[in-house]
């Protein structure tokens, strides 16, 4: 038998493929569906959770540790969503509390700036936030402080958190420079990044050891600026890198 | 002044803080400094795998026209990373397993692993394979000289011996003691 050659072949051939659309449409509906139902469940078991165990989040910092870690390990941050906050968050109420000890933190790095420079050990920082919370606030950790000061991030603050011989301390010296270091970070800029000494004593009228404890401190307190020991005119030059341009 | 990368006239694209004066020189900041070793440990093996290069002295900065001038010069602005601090990155560079002194008990000449020993014995044991030498000895020098240039073409013989009795510990390669020196068997991957 002939098949497929007359015009008749053409109808026989639109007809099989209306019916393969349909079957598709079908299967991918019956697919969302169940997708839709699945979804469903899930939200409703969050929302259980969140109900029952919301209190023992806020409140016991072994139980927020457990479960922030098992939102790790499955892959959920209980920040994030499209909202402000997220549904996780608001679910949980996680978020408000978060911002809240994120206040917290900057309100203590800010308070202590004058004693420490904008540099603050961590438990040092955490001892001054439980301080500042009371005993009602719940107990936190260093943890606790870490994932605050990281929800602060987007506020592009500059805090972080920085190791010194093993020690995590809390920096917020992007916001905190003295006057001193505010003349060298012009000075650098106009100089794409570089400064030397003889700079600060022409134009500033500095004596000379105020300008190398300037720098000194900027280059080994604060890891500021880089040393260049090989510089043609000075010998020993700064850099300050945020004060350099960059292409990347 | 802005900092930007550079194409070498070998064709390595070198990092925008390879231009910045202050790069050539060791930091006393040991936060600044821990950031400047792991860019000099990534630039480093980077330059390596793109030049093929296994050893790295520290008397390839004392003087100039050595195969690594690319990276530990920059003429541009007449800076070069200096004997001393090139020592401290080597140092830092075999602590993470990122090189080994070359020979040993020196520490003035590194062995640089841009593949580590366990990929170069996966990258022998496909060369073996896809050149038909499976069950054939094979002397040191057929792998490091073959007639075809390889992957292998060059490998220091300390690093295709650590290759070799890698592949040794699964059972894929036999040394032999042949006339002139040793030899090595490949035999196919036991099931």
């Amino acid at each position: 038998m002939r098949r497929g050659v007359g015009l008749a072949a053409f109808d026989r051939q639109e007809q099989s493929k209306r019916s393969f659309a349909a079957l598709s449409s079908e299967l991918s509906r019956a697919q969302i569906d169940d997708l839709h139902s699945q979804l469903a469940h899930f939200r409703t078991a969050l929302a259980h959770f969140a109900t029952t165990h919301r209190e023992s989040i806020k409140n016991d910092p072994t139980f927020r540790h457990a479960f922030q870690q098992m939102c790790a390990s499955i892959g959920v941050d209980p920040l994030a969503g499209p909202r402000k906050g997220g549904w996780w968050a608001e679910l949980l109420g996680l978020g408000d509390w978060q911002y809240e000890l994120g206040v917290q933190v900057v309100d203590v790095c800010v308070s202590t700036r004058e004693q420490n420079g904008g540099l603050i050990a961590l438990s040092e920082l955490l001892r001054f936030v439980s301080k500042l919370r009371g005993v009602s606030g719940g107990e936190i950790t260093e943890e606790d402080i870490v994932r605050s000061i990281k929800t602060l991030h987007p506020l592009g603050t500059g805090y972080q958190i920085v190791e010194v011989d093993g020690r995590k301390m809390v920096r917020s010296i992007v916001k905190s420079l003295d006057d001193d270091q505010t003349t060298i970070l012009v000075i650098a800029q106009e100089g794409g990044g570089r400064v030397v000494e003889d700079q600060l004593i022409r134009r500033k009228g500095w004596t000379r050891d105020r300008a190398r404890a300037a720098l000194e401190n900027m280059l080994l307190r604060d890891g500021l600026c880089w040393l260049d020991e090989q510089d043609e005119r000075s010998g020993r030059s700064y850099w300050v890198f945020s004060a350099m341009q960059w292409d990347v | 002044m802005s900092l930007s990368t550079y194409t070498t006239t070998s064709g390595f694209l070198l990092p925008s803080i390879h231009s910045a004066p202050p790069f050539f020189t060791e930091q006393p900041n040991p936060t600044t400094q821990a950031t400047a070793t792991a860019q000099w440990s990534r630039l480093i093996l980077a330059y390596a795998r793109h030049k093929k290069l296994f050893i790295l002295r520290v008397e390839d900065v004392e003087t100039s026209g050595s195969d690594w001038d690319e990276i530990l010069r920059n003429t541009r602005i007449n800076r070069k990373i200096l004997p001393g601090y090139l020592s401290n990155i080597m140092e830092a560079m075999v602590a993470q397993n990122l090189a080994v002194y070359e020979p040993v008990k020196q520490t003035r000449s590194v062995l640089v692993y841009w593949r580590l020993p366990e990929e170069w014995a996966e990258v022998l044991y496909d060369w073996v394979i896809s050149t038909g030498q499976l069950n054939t000895i094979l002397t040191f020098y057929d792998i490091t000289d073959p007639p075809l240039e390889s992957l292998l073409t060059g490998i220091p013989i300390s690093l295709l011996r650590k290759a070799i009795s890698i592949l040794s510990k699964t059972g894929r390669s036999q040394t032999i003691a042949i006339a002139d020196g040793e030899g090595v068997r490949f035999l196919a991957r036991s099931k």
